[in-house]
C-alpha cells in the first residue's frame, strides 16, 4: 500500500514537471499560464524549494508563509540540509467559515547538496514569508580560475 | 518552431510587461461585524500589495521582485505575482477596510456598514 502511494505521488510530481516545461515553452507570449495547483497542501512537497548556484555559494529559498523564524528548524549534516517546522492554525475564534484553502501544516524536507559546504558559514533568514539559506561552498568546491600561460 | 505558436494575437491588446501570475490560497471568515480574508502571499512586500474595490469586486494583487539567478540547480516554483478577485456582498464599509501583513500572510478586514449589521430589538413589557 505504501509503495503504491509512493508511485502515485511520483506520477503527480512528473505531471508538475510537465506543467513547468509547458510554461517555459510559452514564456514571453500572451498565452495564459497553466497555473499551479494552489490548494494542494500535501506535506511531501511543502514548502517548494529552489536551489541556486552562485559561484562560491549555494542559495536555497523556500516559501514559508505564516511561519515565524523560531518555528523553522534547519540542520546540516555532511551535505544534507534538512528543513522542518510547523505552521499553526491561525483561524480566528467566533467566525463562520466561508472558505478554507490554507491550513496548519507540519513539514520536513531534506535536500542533498551538490557539493560540500562550509558548515560555519551558513546564514538563514526569513522575510515576508520567504526563507533564504545561503551556504558558502567549502574550499575544495570553490570554482577556480586557471590562467593559461603562453609558451 | 511552429510560427502559429508565437504569433501575437491581433484581436486583443498586448501587455507592456510580461509577468506570470497565480491565484493565492485564501481563507474567508465572517462574523457579525466584518468579513475577514486571510491569504498566503509569500515574497510580497507590504508596499507591493494592491487592494482595490470596484463596485462589488474586490481585487487583491501582490507583486514580487524576483531575483534573477543565472545558475538554477532545482526550481520547484517560479516566483510569480499573485492576483485574485472576489465578489463581495453589499454592505461593506469601503472607507474602513483594513489590511495587515505578517510573515507573508495578508489579513484583510472588511467591516460591515451599520445598516446591514444585525440589530437586537428590545421588547418592552407593556
Amino acid at each position: 500500500m505504501l509503495t503504491r502511494w509512493h508511485d502515485l505521488s511520483r506520477t503527480l510530481a512528473g505531471l508538475e514537471e510537465f506543467r513547468r516545461h509547458i510554461n517555459r515553452a510559452f514564456e514571453g507570449t500572451d498565452y495564459p499560464r497553466w497555473s499551479q495547483q494552489t490548494n494542494t497542501l500535501s506535506a511531501h512537497n511543502w514548502p517548494t524549494l529552489n536551489l541556486y548556484d552562485e559561484g562560491n555559494k549555494l542559495v536555497i529559498d523556500a516559501e514559508v508563509p505564516g511561519i515565524a523564524e523560531q518555528d523553522i528548524q534547519l540542520s546540516l549534516n555532511q551535505n544534507v540540509l534538512s528543513i522542518s517546522g510547523d505552521r499553526k492554525v491561525d483561524a480566528p475564534e467566533g467566525y463562520a467559515v466561508h472558505r478554507q484553502e490554507r491550513g496548519a501544516i507540519s513539514f520536513a524536507r531534506s535536500v542533498s547538496l551538490p557539493c560540500q559546504v562550509d558548515t560555519d558559514k551558513v546564514a538563514a533568514h526569513v522575510k515576508d514569508g520567504l526563507l533564504t539559506v545561503t551556504m558558502e561552498k567549502s574550499k575544495e568546491a570553490q570554482p577556480r580560475q586557471i590562467t593559461i600561460k603562453a609558451s | 518552431m511552429n510560427t502559429e505558436m508565437t504569433k501575437k494575437g491581433v484581436d486583443k491588446p498586448e501587455l507592456v510587461q510580461q509577468r506570470n501570475w497565480q491565484a493565492p490560497p485564501f481563507d474567508i471568515y465572517e462574523n457579525k461585524d466584518e468579513l475577514l480574508l486571510i491569504a498566503d502571499l509569500p515574497g510580497v512586500k507590504s508596499d507591493h500589495l494592491k487592494i482595490h474595490m470596484d463596485k462589488n469586486e474586490l481585487t487583491i494583487e501582490g507583486l514580487r521582485t524576483a531575483v534573477k539567478h543565472d545558475h538554477v540547480l532545482a526550481e520547484e516554483s517560479e516566483a510569480c505575482d499573485y492576483r485574485r478577485t472576489f465578489v463581495v456582498p453589499p454592505g461593506i464599509d469601503e472607507e474602513k477596510i483594513k489590511a495587515e501583513t505578517k510573515y507573508g500572510v495578508l489579513r484583510l478586514h472588511l467591516p460591515k456598514s451599520e445598516a446591514v449589521k444585525p440589530r437586537q430589538i428590545q421588547v418592552k413589557a407593556g
